[in-house]
């Protein structure tokens, strides 16, 4: 916390006092480039650190932005307030007709879609030369703002021409959009929306099954992504005076990407990082000597971090040799080259595959890593929940009268795939406020009446009716926002979140602020971001994890994940549980504690669907039992009736011999 | 109507080339789910290698057909060389710790390496390809088409049906087609599942480097000839569906003759715009590409 406050006040420093400390025009400008670059890369970060997902046209959102203030000027003589105004809109609205069909489909397809797209633009720009001027380009002006220069003579101790003037301004222009734009992108992430990205990138389907629609999470956060590369073109446009189409290329994309990757993802230092390495890099690679002095710098640095880290603990030798001694040949390359004017793109290249290949989470990531490696006492701390509650008060049911009738009705469903057909014509009714047991051989269908239910797959034919409306056919995101939940057999928790942020994933329902109110702090925002952390340290103290709720789910023991995907899954506030194979991998004493949890879920007035190996469990617990047996329901009733059924005992251990 | 049947036969011709680029993702995506971002870099060092390789041969006093012939297998080779070092060098390491951006990143940054490389070795300007057959038009009713064209067409059908057919024959395609079906399963049956997507990058940048000296002849070879059509092949491979051999044919053609049309009718200029268009089409209408199947996400 201290060392991020500290590192806060001493970028607003170094931003409030850099015009007077640089006085070239020359290096004010590229400073302005810098915060410009810096606020595309964040823009970018929510998409590619957060979602995971490549853009490669970010440079063409960029110029669009830039370009929207390039005909603003143009052709209505309109200056930088409308334009910083309409140019993220444009931008955001391109980035929507982009992202809107790309997402449809996981895979490389974003990145695809987004290189054939910063192409196109650069067309585009060029081609419509009666809207963009074409390969010409459009001048404008910087704006000036207030003429300093009235207000008294502190400002004559420093060379205060007009031009000067100007430039300082919009220094602190830039500098006042950069700091607005990590203020807002803190907010979102902090927010559930930046839970929500984290989460998808996790575990897509859990996410989905937690009614946080993984598609239309991904388009907005491209969206916002975009917003923010047009704000940035803004910007540009009016610190370079001039735009024209080249500068927008391919080659900028890749800049910005790399900016993002090699400052660090998933933080606002790394991209800020990047961004001036970015900036930095051709005035580097123009100059021979200063190239030789750099990377001799680099070379050295790693050379003492690496030796340093390896003195600390031995066994990093083998993982920290291979970068180190690889600098170290750079440097010797450098001395031997004569000219890198034409080798400047293959530097680039180099410089990406080094960063995918060892610091993969970037220079800020790679830091605190070793930080922590070498002094375990600098960990991830977490925002801890200081309130207490009422555990009894967590977990809630919406339906008011828990009726006799079904609640949920399958009627002759039947799931084809190919010529297997893993569920024949299987009817199955629950009861409001039972758990019913779901059991069967493996390969008899019981999962894949699961995701029959939650969605995840859709019916080849057959109707389910939920609360007397039929799901069949909806989304996994529409069928838990109707109030069904589900855990899984193969545990699907989001990793790197802790146990709150994924119990707070699920009760994403609950909030009502939109992403408006989340960026203005409205009181709204925060009042429900505290009744959800209450919430959800509720529900963990429910499954009996609150005294863990910082930790990253990913280093939770296997039983204690069971349990709290059932946490994730209350959180829903659902009606209806589908739990699938709970106690598979419990040990003796976790089982006791889930029996316990589902007896309680239970007598808040949610139904069960349970899926179990362990007939212990099953019979314990189930008001109602169905035996599937190769798709098909073989017998149903109560764990007696059941256990007699003599088809049950046949497809448990195999039919008698022959009579 | 003549125009129209011209126009017809130059989309057929552009849409082969692409056909054969963007045939080259859909390898690598089936055996890996990855493919190669600089796959224009692959056809350009194709058309670049084949071009010294028909000067090298022409100055010895060889013919420029047979040079031609000469050069095709040692180009093949070339590619087959270029594209196991992308994937060495650019996915292995992604794959293995599992990073989705990891391989794009790279695959754009050896792209990058490779056209720098290739400006300092054949200079920034386009160079002229020597035409292998006579440059004179064949008449055909309405029609007019270079020798060289015809043999775009051909080669490139060639080109497809040879892979497909090693891929269905033999007990190593087998281990392709295994490999793509589940790269688990075949690994637990002892197939080399890194050697088989080593393999099918090293296919996937032959048939780009095909391409290369296929086209060459009727364009001109540069540093730069790749890129834009390495992009286009993106488009019919999303078209015509990342996981259907038929696709990126019929992909191709949609593509190369909307251009071709778009050129005539409303300005060379906008030529590129509908391949991005017809792309998000797609992705808005059927995400899986014209012929591509549906995959049941396992639980």
């Amino acid at each position: 916390m201290l060392v991020k406050t500290a590192i806060r006040t001493l970028i607003v420093a170094a931003l409030v006092i850099a015009p007077f400390a640089v006085t070239s025009p020359y290096y004010l400008h590229l400073l302005v480039t810098i915060a410009i670059f810096a606020i595309v890369a964040l823009g970018l970060d929510i998409v590619f650190g957060y979602t995971g997902e490549v853009s490669i046209g970010h440079a063409a959102l960029f110029g669009i932005g830039a370009y929207t203030a390039g005909c603003l000027v143009m052709h209505f003589d309109l200056g930088f307030w409308p334009s910083i105004v309409l140019g993220p809109i444009v931008a955001a609205a391109f980035g929507g007709l982009l992202a809107l069909p790309a997402l449809r489909v996981t895979g490389p397809y974003l990145a695809m879609v987004t290189l054939a797209f910063g192409t196109i633009v650069q067309i585009l720009i060029n081609e419509t030369v009666d809207l963009t001027n074409g390969p010409l380009g459009i001048k404008l002006n910087t704006p000036f703002f207030l003429d300093l220069r009235d207000y008294g003579d502190t400002w004559s101790i420093l060379d205060m021409s007009l031009k000067r003037m100007r430039d300082v301004e919009y220094f602190y222009v830039t500098g006042i959009a950069l700091l607005l734009a990590v203020l807002v992108i803190n907010r979102i992430t902090a927010s559930r929306f930046g839970r929500a990205f984290e989460a998808l990138r996790d575990a897509p389907i859990a996410c989905d099954c937690m009614a946080v629609s993984v598609y239309r999470h991904k388009v907005m956060a491209f969206i916002i992504s975009a917003a923010f590369a047009g704000f940035g073109g803004v910007l540009f446009a009016f610190s370079e005076q001039y735009i024209a189409p080249n500068t927008f290329s391919f080659d900028l994309s890749v800049q910005f990407l790399l900016a993002v990757t090699m400052g660090g993802r998933k933080s606002r230092l790394g991209p800020i990082l990047g961004a001036t390495i970015v900036v930095f890099l051709p005035n580097i690679l123009a100059d021979i000597a200063l190239f030789r002095i750099v990377v001799g710098v680099i070379a050295a640095i790693a050379l003492c971090v690496g030796l340093y880290a390896v003195l600390r603990r031995r066994d990093l030798l083998p993982k920290l040799a291979p970068p180190v001694a690889l600098c170290i040949l750079f440097f010797v390359l450098a001395l031997t080259m004569r000219s890198i004017t034409d080798f400047r793109l293959s530097i680039f290249g180099l410089m990406i595959l080094f960063v995918v290949y060892f610091l993969p989470d970037g220079i800020v990531g790679a830091a605190k890593i070793l930080l922590r490696q070498i002094t375990p006492a600098f960990r991830k701390r977490h925002a801890s929940t200081q309130a207490e509650g009422e555990a009894s008060h967590a977990i809630t049911v919406t339906t008011d009268a828990v009726s006799a009738d079904a609640l949920l009705e399958v009627r002759t469903a039947v799931m084809q795939f190919g010529g297997l057909r893993a569920l024949d014509k299987v009817d199955l009714a629950v009861t409001a406020g039972t758990i019913h047991g779901l059991i069967g051989p493996n390969g008899s269908g019981k999962s894949t009446m699961m995701n029959l239910l939650s969605g995840i797959y859709t019916p080849t034919s057959g109707e389910i009716l939920f609360e007397g409306r039929s799901i069949a056919g909806l989304g996994s995101s529409q069928i838990a926002g109707r109030g069904i939940a589900r855990t899984f057999q193969n545990v699907q928790l989001f990793g790197e979140l802790t146990l709150l942020e994924n119990v707070l994933v699920g009760l994403h329902h609950s909030y009502k602020s939109t992403l408006l109110d989340v960026v203005l702090r409205l009181p709204r925002a925060i009042r429900e971001e505290r009744a959800a952390r209450q919430r959800a340290a509720d529900i963990l103290s429910f499954v009996g994890l609150r005294d863990r709720a910082d930790e990253e789910a990913r280093n939770l023991p296997y039983g204690k994940q069971r349990l709290l995907e059932i946490g994730r899954a209350l959180a829903l506030d659902p009606k209806l549980l589908l739990l699938d194979e709970p106690a598979a991998g419990l040990t003796a004493p976790d089982i006791a504690d889930l029996i316990a949890i589902i007896k309680a879920i239970r007598a808040r007035g949610i139904s069960v669907i349970l899926i179990e190996h362990h007939m212990d469990v099953v019979m314990g617990l189930c008001d109602v039992i169905t035996v599937l047996d190769f798709g098909q329901k073989i017998a149903e009733g109560q764990a007696a009736a059941v256990q007699a059924n003599p088809r049950v005992v046949e497809a448990y251990l195999g039919g008698a011999v022959a009579a | 109507m003549n125009i129209l049947a011209q126009l017809i036969v130059s989309g057929i011709v552009v849409g082969m080339i692409y056909g054969v680029i963007a045939f080259g993702y859909q390898l690598t995506f089936s055996t890996s789910k990855t493919l190669n971002f600089g796959q224009g870099e692959a056809l350009t060092l194709g058309a670049l290698v084949g071009l010294s390789l028909v000067w090298f041969l022409t100055a010895r006093g060889l013919g420029i057909g047979l040079a031609y012939i000469v050069m095709l297998p040692l180009v093949l080779m070339f590619g087959l060389a270029q594209g196991a070092v992308v994937e060495r060098l650019g996915v292995r390491q992604a794959i293995k710790n599992k990073s989705e951006a990891g391989w794009i990143m790279a695959t754009i940054a050896l792209g990058i390496i490779f056209r720098n490389i290739a400006e300092n070795l054949w200079g920034r300007d386009a160079l002229k390809f020597p035409s292998p057959l006579p440059e004179i038009a064949i008449v055909v009713g309405p029609v007019r088409i270079q020798p060289m064209e015809v043999v775009i067409v051909l080669g490139a059908l060639a080109m497809m049906l040879a892979v497909e057919a090693f891929n269905r024959k033999s007990i190593f395609g087998k281990a392709v087609v295994a490999t793509a079906s589940d790269r688990d399963a075949a690994g637990l049956m002892g197939i080399n599942t890194g050697l088989v997507i080593t393999f099918s990058y090293a296919l996937s940048s032959m048939a780009a480097a095909f391409a290369g000296v296929l086209i060459a002849p009727i364009t001109l070879a540069g540093a730069t000839m790749g890129g834009v059509l390495g992009l286009k092949a993106f488009a019919v491979a999303i078209i015509g569906g990342l996981s259907s051999g038929l696709g990126v044919v019929v992909g191709g053609l949609i593509l190369g003759i909307t251009e071709t049309f778009t050129g005539y009718y409303i300005s060379t200029g906008y030529k590129d715009v509908p391949g991005l268009v017809l792309l998000l089409l797609v992705l808005a209408l059927k995400p899986t590409g014209l012929f591509g199947k549906a995959v049941i996400k396992k639980v």
